[in-house]
């Protein structure tokens, strides 16, 4: 009875096993030919409204295998139900693997395999996978895809992981066009034991130093690939600079800390928002091409420690606006410098816009965008335009109180 | 079941465009802009508007001739214009020519649904339901194929512009530079190479006997013309768009992949809410296609009631559509040679038939 | 019996007691306890008369009044007997077989010495109902009179509301047998003559010994008997049939049948409701996009449940499939068992509850959900979202208020649920298809099914959603009724 048992592809809801998340890394076998595959399976009793089981939340499986796909067969010798890639909401890769010139190779399985989909977030772990899977435990979120979901929608509203554009579409469309470079979350479990300076965000992953009782992971800054094999890191800060350049990224409202002209001591937290486009002129006939950035940002001045009137004294919010647009183009300046020296190629997406200096596909690929990026200069101005100074917009007078 | 209905087994204006844009229009959501995409590059849009530009001309000339013979359809007019040998051969190439358009797209359409959506389902069962349900509708006859089109064409329509929608808000507009793709005369060389994409409206040209009369025929016909234009260009700039040329290039199937790939608020995967739609509109195309190829070897072998060897046709296309191992490869490099040796059959008949027409006097009468 | 017919077949003698003896033989007296012979004379004429009638179906009073009573006072010698009594003079009759007919149609036979003919005075009163508010198609805002089962009532309702001469009300005898009368009922100067002529030539062909009601000569009449989807319009309400007589339609009336016959009938006279005109044109509109969403639910909402969990799973937004997963882990069966179950189990209390005696009724109600629901869902047989899926689709069934569409849509979901659990949605894609092509092909007394959305008749484009009254200004094309304008445009 076909109806009744079913044909072929066939297979009931509750017989399937589904993996949450892949983690990807190095064989430590040595054979060229395998990669280590760990699954990820959510247990779906805690979806239930009175899940109340005592089963874990989770369950990994880690072993060598040709490719994630071959996979699916192997695990089933030791999983139960029949591996289904339908809820996969994550990929993970080791970064020793993805500096790997061979890694390229088995991220294209992925498009041969129908069920993982192309708008899957890959994200890179600074140490194995599966010892990042093990050390995952979040306290607050007991189903481990929304866990997922979450941090990685939230952490890039901040800009400080460039998740929307961190995806295994734009990974493959990024390597094809070969113009520019392409960026995947990072991530760690393990704290660092480097320090930079005192500053909030130029952090990477694993140096911010937190207590508590806590999940031991955290997102912070990007693995930048080139080519389809990873060259390099961004910091956090940074991070947020390539979004705020990048049109194609999408910020939500980023809080960050400057300077404070009138005292060394203090710093001044703001609200940025990108509310237009930023603006890019390109310059390419010239025999030295250049192009001019001009970035319009919006900022809520919210917290002043210094105490000082900026509301109402009109020639001191001029020197503040100075003094961050200069901290700010700082900022871009470096990162501009870092990615022409030392990764030669751009992860702003100004590649698809130089396209519309050419007419056809084939002047384009002549020109080389990735060859004469770094030659190009790159001149940024940015505009700071001060909002509001936050809900009460004015300070009291410290000394004043203090008599 | 007598009817004093007079307009018995005629199709009217809007049967007539459901018909043809289910018919012309499904081809934005199989594997044609995949060739699409090799021919012009980014630049698949003008494509498409040079193609319409090189077949106004031949539409041009089917019009004025199904104007001329009232009555008579494209069959009549070309037994009638070429004599009996001559008008013989002829149909019968556009005969074969159909039923090989037939095969390589029913196996297409039978390997999109395996490996988009039943994996590990037999490709012969997906290819019975497919061809069966096809048979059922040709044998009714094609005013019911018309009625049934227009009866969903407005949820068809519905869906393919939510997920063009969605492809616009999601996609970066600027993937459609480098402006003219692949090169001004490679742009012309590929439309030319690729207008057999609208053959369909030369044998709408066999269909114009049961419309209701010729004037609807005609109005039916440029109706048709420019919506299908219009979603081709909406489409092959969308997918570009979401994908950029470099990822399109690479699809087999970029409607597929495209519903794969948006996200509709909290709904992560879509595709198969849009899924039976594209189903619906291919099911109404093969039953078109079935009838075209009864009817024309009704017509080749004077068998009147020609619905009845709708069933052979159909078991037929779907025999010879099961022999290639791998459909994808070796029918796409066959449609491609087979495209490119139709174009010029289509851009130069009706002209010939037209001339014919002139020479013959029969624009004078 | 061949003697009995060949005697009924002649003529009624003169002298009256032979006649009576026949008609004591005809109709078995004194078995036959209530056919009433009552032997009197004229006075006046000085005649003996009797008159023959039966007291269950005549109106007594009226026979003791208007007939015997006039006679028996009668003092005038050489009155016609037409101006004696004041009683309508229906017939006069010479052969038995006809004054037999008239009797038995409650009419009374009187019969003189001396003369070879009977006369036949109407005196007709069939126990029946009054006329009741409707049972079956129930509106909360609109006329609230139903057909009874009297015909004369219906008659006269019909002619309360078309209050004009061009009404015809034509009869037809259509059995052999118990001779029941069949009544046609057009517009004269609206309805299609062809399609009147082949009704009547459909009505005419029929050869059946009894047809007691309009439910049977429904399945005599149709273009498919075995089809899914019903030709012929069955209605209780007066106000619907007088809106489908005003646009053309025919209408049928018979005598023990509490409702009438509207043909042709196409999907839209199943599928609309007399409310939807009744109300604002929003509410009316409203109304009929949520039977739309209804008619869907109910015929895909079980197929859908099952081509999900079984092939298409990654439909269903995770945490929802989570859920699912989980819930269904501990159920036996799979799920399209899970769907047959409920779905017969609530078909079965369906039927149940319709024929279960009064006193009982809520008790089953409570008693099946309790069963269906929380027992089912305890005892782990179905998960809970199954209860909801099936609950759900057949309460949408509800709202396809006529009961041959309703039927036909409760037939196709179980055809929908096969076709699911072999394919998925391309198995449920490709029955629509099929079923799609096979309704836009079917004909009702030959209008095509799907009139006026396709093919395309000039009409009042009154398909899924309506106009404003002033807009539909035009009768359906496709009846070619004989005046196309409904109402002219107000200037």
């Amino acid at each position: 009875m076909p109806i009744l048992s079913g044909c072929w592809d066939q297979t009931s809801i509750e017989e399937r096993a589904y993996v949450v998340a892949i983690g990807l890394d190095k064989s430590k076998s040595g054979n060229e030919n395998q990669i280590q595959v760990t699954y990820l399976l959510a247990n779906p009793e805690f979806s239930k409204k009175e899940a109340m089981t005592n089963e874990p939340p989770m369950e990994m499986i880690t072993f060598d295998t040709n490719d994630l796909i071959v996979g699916k067969n192997k695990a089933n010798t030791v999983i139960a139900k029949e591996i289904s890639f339908n809820l996969l909401s994550v990929i993970l890769v080791s970064e020793e693997f993805a500096k790997d010139k061979n890694f390229i190779r088995w991220m294209y399985d992925t498009t041969k395999e129908r069920e993982i989909k192309r708008n899957t977030p890959v994200i890179v772990t600074k140490e194995e996978t599966s010892i990042f899977f093990k050390q995952n435990h979040p306290k607050l979120e007991s189903r481990i895809h929304k866990y997922y979901d979450y941090t990685l929608k939230y952490g890039s509203e901040a800009g400080m992981i460039p998740n929307s554009e961190s995806n295994l579409g734009k990974y493959y469309r990024t390597t094809q066009a070969d113009a520019s470079l392409y960026l995947a979350i990072y991530g760690t479990s393990e704290k660092s034991n480097y320090s930079r300076s005192n500053e909030e965000d130029s952090l990477m992953a694993g140096e911010m130093k937190f207590g508590g009782e806590t999940n031991k992971v955290q997102f912070m800054g990007s693995a930048v690939f080139k080519e389809g094999k990873m060259i390099g890191k961004l910091t956090g800060e940074e991070t947020r600079a390539t979004v705020l350049l990048n049109n194609t990224l999408k910020m939500g409202a980023i809080l960050a800390t400057y300077k404070d002209p009138f005292d060394e001591r203090y710093r001044i937290t703001a609200k940025l928002l990108k509310k237009e486009k930023t603006d890019v002129k390109m310059d390419l006939k010239n025999p030295m091409p250049t192009i001019d950035v001009i970035i319009p940002i919006y900022l809520d001045i919210l917290t002043q420690h210094s105490m000082i009137d900026y509301a109402n004294d009109a020639p001191k919010r001029e020197r503040l606006k100075q003094s961050i647009e200069e901290e700010i183009t700082d900022t871009f300046n470096a990162l501009i410098k870092k990615t022409q020296e030392e990764f030669k190629g751009e992860p702003f997406g100004w590649a698809t816009l130089a396209r519309k200096q050419f007419l056809t596909i084939k002047e384009f690929e002549d020109y080389d965008w990735m060859k004469t990026y770094p030659e190009i200069d790159v001149n940024i101005k940015v505009k700071v335009n001060i909002g509001n100074f936050g809900n009460q917009s004015e300070v009291p007078d410290l000394e004043e109180m203090r008599d | 079941m007598n009817s004093m209905d007079s307009t018995k087994g005629k199709i009217g204006l809007k049967e007539l465009v459901a018909l043809i844009l289910l018919d012309v229009g499904t081809k934005v959501a199989d594997d044609t802009p995949h060739t699409f995409y090799e021919a012009f590059g980014t630049a698949a849009w003008i494509g498409i508007l040079l193609i319409g530009l090189i077949t106004l001309i031949p539409i041009l000339l089917l019009t004025k001739l199904i104007k001329l013979y009232q009555d008579k359809n494209l069959i009549d007019i070309i037994l009638h214009l070429f004599g009996k040998y001559i008008g013989f051969v002829v149909l019968f190439i556009l005969w074969i020519m159909q039923v090989f358009a037939n095969i390589s797209n029913s196996a297409i359409y039978t390997d999109i649904i395996g490996t988009m959506y039943f994996n590990r389902t037999p490709v012969v069962v997906i290819y019975v339901v497919l061809v069966a349900v096809a048979a059922y509708g040709a044998k009714k006859g094609v005013e019911y194929i018309g009625s049934s089109a227009w009866v969903i064409l407005f949820w068809v329509i519905l869906s393919l512009l939510v997920v063009l929608g969605v492809t616009f808000v999601q996609g970066e507009f600027t993937y459609i530079f480098p402006i003219l793709g692949t090169g001004g005369w490679e742009i012309v060389k590929g439309s030319y190479n690729h207008s057999s994409l609208l053959t369909d409206f030369l044998y709408f040209g066999f269909i114009a006997s049961n419309v209701k009369n010729v004037s609807i025929f005609n109005k039916g016909i440029w109706i048709g013309f420019s919506i299908v234009l219009l979603s081709f260009l909406l489409a092959l700039i969308g997918y570009v768009m979401l994908f950029d040329y470099y990822g399109v290039r690479m699809f087999d199937y970029p409607y597929h992949e495209t519903i794969r790939y948006i996200e509709i608020g909290f709904l992560t995967n879509v595709e198969l809410l849009f899924f039976p739609f594209w189903l619906i509109s291919s099911f109404i195309r093969f039953s078109f296609y079935l009838y075209l190829s009864a009817l024309l070897f009704g017509a080749l072998f004077k068998i009147k009631h020609f619905e009845y060897i709708v069933p052979a046709l159909a078991a037929l296309t779907m025999l010879v559509g099961l022999i290639p191992e791998s459909a994808i490869f070796s029918m796409n490099r066959l449609r491609v040679i087979f495209l490119n040796v139709i174009a010029p059959v289509f851009l130069l008949l009706p002209c010939l038939l037209w001339i014919t027409a002139k020479l013959k006097g029969d624009f004078k009468k | 019996m061949e003697e009995i017919t060949s005697l009924k077949k002649k003529a009624i003698d003169s002298n009256l007691e032979k006649t009576i003896e026949m008609f004591k033989n005809f109709y078995s007296v004194p078995l036959n306890k209530d056919i009433i012979i009552r032997n009197f004379s004229i006075s006046g004429l000085d005649k003996k008369a009797t008159v023959i009638y039966i007291n269950s179906i005549t109106d007594s009073e009226k026979i003791e009044e208007h007939i015997i009573r006039p006679m028996l006072t009668n003092t005038v010698s050489d009155k016609k007997l037409e101006n004696i009594s004041p009683a309508q003079l229906l017939n006069t009759h010479e052969i038995y077989e006809d004054i037999l007919k008239d009797i038995n149609n409650g009419n009374t036979a009187l019969l003189i010495d001396g003369e070879t003919k009977a006369y036949v005075f109407s005196s007709t009163k069939f126990q029946g109902r009054s006329v009741e508010k409707p049972l079956n198609e129930v509106v909360v805002k609109g006329p609230k009179e139903a057909f009874n089962e009297n015909v004369i009532d219906n008659i006269s309702l019909l002619r309360k509301k078309i209050r004009s001469e061009n009404l015809i009300f034509e009869s037809y005898t259509i059995s052999k047998s118990s001779k029941n009368v069949l009544y046609i009922v057009y517009m004269k100067d609206l309805v299609n003559e062809e399609l009147l002529k082949n009704v009547k030539s459909k009505i005419n062909s029929i050869d059946v010994n009894a047809i007691q009601n309009l439910s049977l000569l429904e399945e005599y009449i149709e273009d498919r008997n075995k089809s899914i989807f019903p030709t012929i319009l069955s209605t209780e309400r007066p106000d619907r049939a007088t809106s489908y007589l005003e646009d053309g339609y025919i209408a049928l009336l018979m005598d023990n049948s509490p409702d009438s016959l509207i043909l042709p009938a196409t999907f839209w006279s199943f599928f609309h409701n007399s409310e939807d005109h009744y109300l604002r044109f929003l509410f009316g509109n409203f109304i009929r996009l949520l039977r739309l969403l209804a008619l869907m639910i109910t015929l895909f909402i079980s197929a859908i449940y099952i081509s999900v969990t079984n092939y298409h799973v990654e439909m269903i937004p995770t945490d929802l499939l989570l859920a699912m997963s989980a819930s269904r882990e501990v159920v036996p069966f799979p799920s399209i068992i899970e769907i047959l179950l409920m779905e017969i189990a609530f078909e079965l209390i369906r039927e149940g509850g319709l024929r279960v005696p009064n006193p009982i009724g809520p008790t089953i109600g409570i008693v099946g959900a309790l069963i269906l629901g929380q027992a089912a869902v305890e005892a782990n047989i179905v998960s809970p979202l199954v209860v909801i899926i099936v609950a759900l689709s057949g309460l949408c069934s509800f709202a396809i208020g006529d009961i041959k569409l309703n039927f036909s849509v409760r037939l196709a979901r179980f055809l929908f649920i096969f076709s699911a659990a072999l394919f998925g949605f391309y198995g449920m894609t490709a029955l629509f298809t099929i079923g799609l092509f096979y309704i836009v092909s079917l004909y009702s007394f030959g209008i095509p099914y799907l009139a006026p959305m396709t093919p395309k008749y000039i009409s009042s484009k009154d398909t899924f959603f309506r106009k404003i009254l002033k807009n539909e200004q035009y009768r359906p094309g496709y009846l070619k009724p004989k005046d196309m304008v409904k109402k002219k445009e107000v200037q």
